[in-house]
């Protein structure tokens, strides 16, 4: 039994590592649209700053600092018309599972509409919730929950 | 089916008798059940089973908060003619105040038939009794019927030993966990999973007799509510949108379902039939309502939503008219679970610094109660009974396991899982 549930747990390891716009990956085969991305993605984040702004507890109103990042986001965006992204929201782990499901979802649609504000074509964006979900940071301290109320911008092709 | 009846005459019998369910603990005394079929001494005889079967339902009684066994002893054994007409005195004398008896018979189409009797040991008065026809295989559904029949004579509540669990399986480190929706029987066994573990996966609720499930899955790359059928295994998407859709939950009768759409900065709460068809929009107000819970005739829905500025419970009509605000204890209030009794709503209760914690109150906001002192504690569910939530409780290194708690308070006792368990949800107890 046990074997079997690990090898399961690596069965799907491995799959979810090749799902696009996951941020962390298996070393890349030397196919180069791959290495186009990760090339991409390293420009992005050069370029403006952080693929990720961060929000006040319960809140989804941007702060100054996350206009700003995503003013330059928006920018690199309406640079690279071809890349698409995917706008990922996230809540802290304070929050109970479906309310922090809605907020990372209404996280996401702040960053979303205020990219198109700033003028990338609504068709390169696409967003998902992942409430508290994927935990970035572990731990109960402020810093560790103010670190999980995230919306990070996630380049998918 | 024997039981429909005496079951009924029984129920009446004990509104005139409750002074036995007022005390905390009640002793009860399980001798094992006894067969007239005595000559047969093999391992899946009728003599077998009613020794297994009592273990079981010592057991099951030793899990509740409001009964404690004394345990079926060999030497306690009696004959078939005296599972009706038992020995009180020496139960009195061993300070017992009920007693159950049983007998197991096989019958002449293969299966075995069980009978139970609870019995108030000072009056020597009958307090309820179940019988009924089972497959030699199903003989645990009939030991959790024979502990139910000893729980109700107790508390006068609903057994919930005949019952299922459905939660979230997780393995894996805290930042790239394996979930698989899994359901067991509410004791620990006959433990099947419904999701492979490729797809994250949330909140499975069961529909009150546990023939269907309805979970939260990314497949497709958005959260949204899925339906299966728990003998088939077929599923289907509960509506047919690209929005999110979360926080299921079926009507007491199994026939609707209650969940969340998210709409751009709006999320609002959604009835449904549960075979399909069109949902109907319930809440509109701006701002996230969510954890929608059916009152138990149906009339009534809890819910959360935080169009206040904060997290509170609000309840409204079956159609969503007269939505007002219930909770005013200060802090947030989160994830409303209406009591199968309507007696009372259970609730996630976050106080800055404090974390989340069970609490119940009554559906008009009174006589608030916080049951568990956290600080990461969520997802309440009823028992059948309404006497008890099974909830989720997280450790400080991320890992969550099932814990129990009766409404008399006490210190919280784990339900073990195979793996480490969230997102919990206890069925209604089965036909």
């Amino acid at each position: 039994m046990r074997r079997a549930l690990l090898l399961l747990a690596l069965v799907s390891t491995a799959a979810s590592a090749q799902l696009p716009g996951l941020r962390r990956r298996a070393p890349a085969p030397p196919a180069p649209v791959l290495m186009g991305i990760d090339a991409l993605r390293a420009d992005f984040i050069a370029r403006t700053g952080s693929d990720k702004v961060y929000f006040g507890g319960d809140s989804s109103g941007l702060t100054p600092q996350a206009t700003a990042t995503l003013s330059a986001q928006a920018q690199w965006l309406r640079q690279h018309p071809e890349v698409v992204v995917r706008i990922e929201g996230h809540a802290d782990p304070s929050d109970t599972r479906d309310h922090a499901l809605a907020v990372g979802a209404r996280r996401a649609e702040e960053v979303r509409n205020y990219l198109i504000l700033m003028g990338v074509p609504p068709a390169q964006l696409s967003s998902v919730s992942w409430g508290k979900e994927r935990v970035a940071v572990q731990g109960s301290s402020a810093e560790a929950l103010a670190l999980n109320r995230r919306v990070v911008t996630v380049l998918v092709r | 089916m024997l039981a429909s009846r005496p079951l009924l005459a029984f129920a009446l019998a004990f509104l005139a008798a409750p002074a036995l369910g007022q005390g905390p603990v009640t002793v009860i005394a399980v001798p094992p059940l006894t067969t007239p079929d005595t000559k047969n001494s093999g391992t899946d005889s009728p003599l077998a089973v009613a020794y297994q079967a009592s273990d079981l339902i010592a057991s099951d009684l030793r899990s509740t908060a409001e009964l404690v066994a004394i345990p079926p002893s060999q030497k306690d054994y009696y004959s078939y003619p005296e599972v009706t007409a038992p020995s009180f005195s020496k139960w009195r004398a061993r300070g017992a105040k009920l007693l159950l008896t049983g007998f197991v018979r096989a019958r002449p189409d293969g299966r075995l038939t069980f009978g139970c009797y609870a019995y108030d040991v000072q009056t020597g008065r009958e307090l309820g009794r179940k019988g009924f026809a089972v497959d030699p295989d199903d003989w645990r559904r009939a030991a959790h019927k024979c502990s139910g029949v000893a729980y109700t004579a107790a508390t006068g509540a609903p057994g919930i030993f005949d019952t299922r669990v459905a939660y979230v399986a997780e393995t894996g480190v805290a930042t790239a966990r394996v979930r698989r929706v899994a359901v067991m029987d509410s004791d620990g066994t006959a433990q099947s999973y419904v999701t492979a573990g490729d797809t994250i996966v949330l909140t499975p609720r069961l529909s009150p007799k546990a023939e269907s499930l309805a979970y939260v899955s990314y497949l497709g790359g958005q959260p949204r509510v899925r339906v299966v059928d728990l003998d088939s295994g077929e599923q289907r998407p509960l509506v047919a949108v690209e929005a999110m859709t979360f926080a299921p939950r079926y009507s007491p009768d199994g026939n609707r379902i209650l969940f969340a759409m998210q709409l751009g900065p709006n999320t609002d709460v959604y009835v449904v039939n549960a075979g399909g068809g069109p949902p109907q929009r319930l809440t509109n107000a701006p701002g996230i309502d969510t954890d929608a819970s059916f009152s138990p005739d149906s009339s009534r829905i809890v819910f959360e939503s935080d169009r206040s500025g904060s997290q509170q419970l609000y309840l409204m009509g079956a159609d969503g008219s007269g939505q007002h605000r219930i909770s005013f204890g200060g802090g947030w209030y989160a994830a409303p679970a209406w009591s199968p009794d309507g007696e009372w709503i259970a609730f996630v209760r976050r106080v800055p610094g404090f974390g989340l914690r069970i609490g119940v109150m009554k559906p008009d906001g009174s006589g608030e109660r916080l049951l568990t002192a956290g600080p990461s504690d969520e997802s309440p569910s009823w028992a059948a009974s309404g006497q008890e939530l099974l909830f989720q409780r997280t450790g400080p290194d991320g890992r969550s396991s099932l814990y129990r708690i009766s409404l008399l308070g006490g210190e919280p006792r784990q339900m073990t899982t195979p793996q480490d368990a969230s997102d919990p949800d206890w069925s209604g107890t089965l036909d």
